[in-house]
């Protein structure tokens, strides 16, 4: 678990955060995201002290970090940043053996940790000898979080994490980092710039703007109706009722009078917005729920786009 | 890349081809070869006195202003080196000998102010071409500030600071000449004789060995140094980084 208590950060005469209180509970994903300047990298360097705070108190798993050496604690947080940060002078295994090694794991355990870590972000075993100059932008960056995870910290930081990458890399990327959290079910802090990826991927979004916490929450709630004007047109952008939609899992809306017979049918997994977009290539208003005996009607799902 | 594959080569031949030419010189009527021989070697000798304490000096000044803590002696160090580059090693030597007496202390005094701003320069150059980015993962992944020195800062400058160690002896092998002025035998002596007996052929000799030995510094320190593998600070993949750069000045601006 991550607190902040009432934080603040000056650097000189600039305030950079004021009195932000943020819970961030075991085993979720939380987005911090926001403007640049917003102080939502410097909110997550607060985590692993790469930044003091000038006032109040952060908590790591209910410790004070400013009563924690800095190394130890940082050595048992995850780090990834966008400008990835390997060692050009270190092979990719020694790379991500850094934070083992640093903690006086033998040789052999490093070794069937890297070959564990190169799997888990699916990199062909034969690059582990490469220097990091030979990698692609995408299989540095899946280095980069392989040497985040090497010591299996609980908290993983990560700083637009997918951000120098192409798209299609960083589809990639987002769905692995998705599985490894299933997976894994550690703490992490992403911070980003896109309103899709936190969407996407975060249970808790935290929404910044001059230093301070404008919104957090659900993403679902973070786009409705009752959600603060900024957060929502960050979040939302053009369509925040289709944004939200497709947050929301249509059997939310699922009513208890069954289907009419030959009602088109939704996939068990599927979102309201999945649901209104085959209401609108069928032109049928209401639809069958796979699994599910009620019926979706359009009425009852335009009601929870607000 | 082929043609730099033995950059040792060269210099090795040269000095090879001076020394050859020197010793030459000795059966018309210059110094005979054992003598030039063992000049050589005191020449070496107080080379090597006189660039070791400046390339421990300018190490240790360069390591200390690029640390937090000495940045603001940066201008300090800077002027230090600048002010004793700009005086001619003869003139410290002039200058020193009647505080110091004749003999090694004037040169070794020359040949440290000498040696010592190559040695700086290339040392802050060096870390300060560190990525920045390498820098700030090595603290975050938990490097305690000497570790992340010793394992990421100092393997990722050695190359640069090597350069500037070569210069530095190359200079002081060249300049150890002058000791000849104070009294110190040097292959600087046969140059004096040759100039105050108005033999040229002394002078041609005392020259090429003197040019011979600083070669052959040069080539042996690049044979002995390890060849940039990659490490060199620009190679690391250039776009995540020019990213990390952009990252930097963003923070910047947030202080």
């Amino acid at each position: 678990m991550i607190r902040f208590k009432a934080v603040g950060v000056r650097f000189g005469a600039t305030e950079a955060l004021a009195d932000v209180s943020v819970t961030v509970e075991t085993g979720v994903l939380c987005a911090l995201v926001g403007p640049s300047g917003s102080g939502k990298s410097t909110l997550m360097r607060l985590v692993n002290r790469l930044i003091a705070p000038s006032s109040g108190q952060v908590l790591v798993r209910g410790a004070d970090v400013m009563a924690q050496p800095a190394p130890a604690l940082r050595r048992s947080i995850g780090y990834v940043m966008q400008s990835i940060g390997l060692f050009p002078h270190r092979s990719v295994a020694e790379n991500i053996a850094t934070v083992p090694r640093l903690l006086g794991w033998p040789a052999p355990r490093r070794k069937a940790r890297v070959a564990e870590l190169l799997a888990l972000v699916q990199l062909d075993p034969g690059l582990a000898t490469r220097r990091p100059a030979a990698l692609s932008g995408g299989q540095a960056q899946r280095v980069g979080l392989a040497r985040a995870l090497a010591a299996d910290p609980d908290i993983l930081l990560m700083d637009e994490p997918f951000g120098a990458v192409d798209p299609l890399t960083r589809r990639d990327l987002r769905a692995e980092l998705r599985r490894i959290h299933a997976e894994t079910g550690k703490t992490i802090l992403l911070v980003t710039h896109d309103p899709e990826e936190a969407l996407e991927l975060a249970s808790q979004i935290v929404v910044l703007r001059h230093g301070r916490v404008v919104a957090d929450g659900a993403p679902a709630a973070l786009v409705g109706s009752t959600a603060p004007a900024f957060a929502r047109a960050l979040l939302g952008g053009e369509q925040p009722g289709l944004r939200r939609l497709s947050l929301v899992p249509a059997r939310e809306a699922l009513a208890a009078a069954p289907a009419p017979e030959g009602a088109p049918r939704l996939a068990a997994g599927a979102s309201l917005a999945d649901a209104l977009s085959r209401m609108a290539e069928t032109g049928a208003a209401v639809l069958a729920l796979e699994g599910e005996a009620g019926s979706l009607r359009l009425a009852a799902i335009l009601e929870r786009g607000r | 890349m082929r043609a730099i594959a033995h950059p040792w080569l060269a210099p090795l031949l040269l000095a090879a081809l001076l020394w050859a030419l020197a010793f030459g010189l000795a059966g018309v009527g210059a110094l005979p070869a054992r003598r030039l021989a063992g000049l050589a070697g005191i020449h070496a000798g107080l080379a090597l006195a006189g660039v070791v304490p400046a390339a421990l000096l300018g190490l240790l000044l360069g390591v200390a202003v690029t640390r937090k803590m000495g940045r603001p002696l940066r201008p300090a160090a800077d002027a230090l080196a600048a002010a004793a580059q700009a005086v001619p090693p003869v003139v410290v030597v002039a200058l020193a000998v009647p505080a110091m007496g004749f003999g090694w202390g004037p040169v070794v005094l020359a040949l440290l102010l000498y040696g010592l701003m190559p040695v700086l320069r290339a040392t802050v150059a060096a870390l300060e071409a560190v990525p920045p980015d390498a820098l700030l993962a090595a603290t975050a992944l938990g490097y305690t500030p000497f570790g992340r020195f010793r394992e990421v800062e100092a393997p990722l400058a050695f190359p640069l600071v090597l350069d500037g160690l070569r210069v530095a002896l190359v200079l002081g092998v060249a300049t150890a000449a002058v000791g000849a002025l104070a009294g110190a035998a040097t292959l600087g002596t046969p140059i004096v004789l040759g100039l105050q007996n108005q033999n040229q052929l002394l002078v041609l000799q005392g020259a090429a060995a003197t040019a011979a030995l600083a070669f052959a510094a040069e080539g042996v320190l690049l044979a002995l140094a390890p060849s940039a593998r990659g490490v060199s600070a620009g190679a690391a993949s250039a776009r995540p980084e020019a990213v990390g750069q952009a990252k930097a000045v963003e923070y910047k601006a947030v202080e």
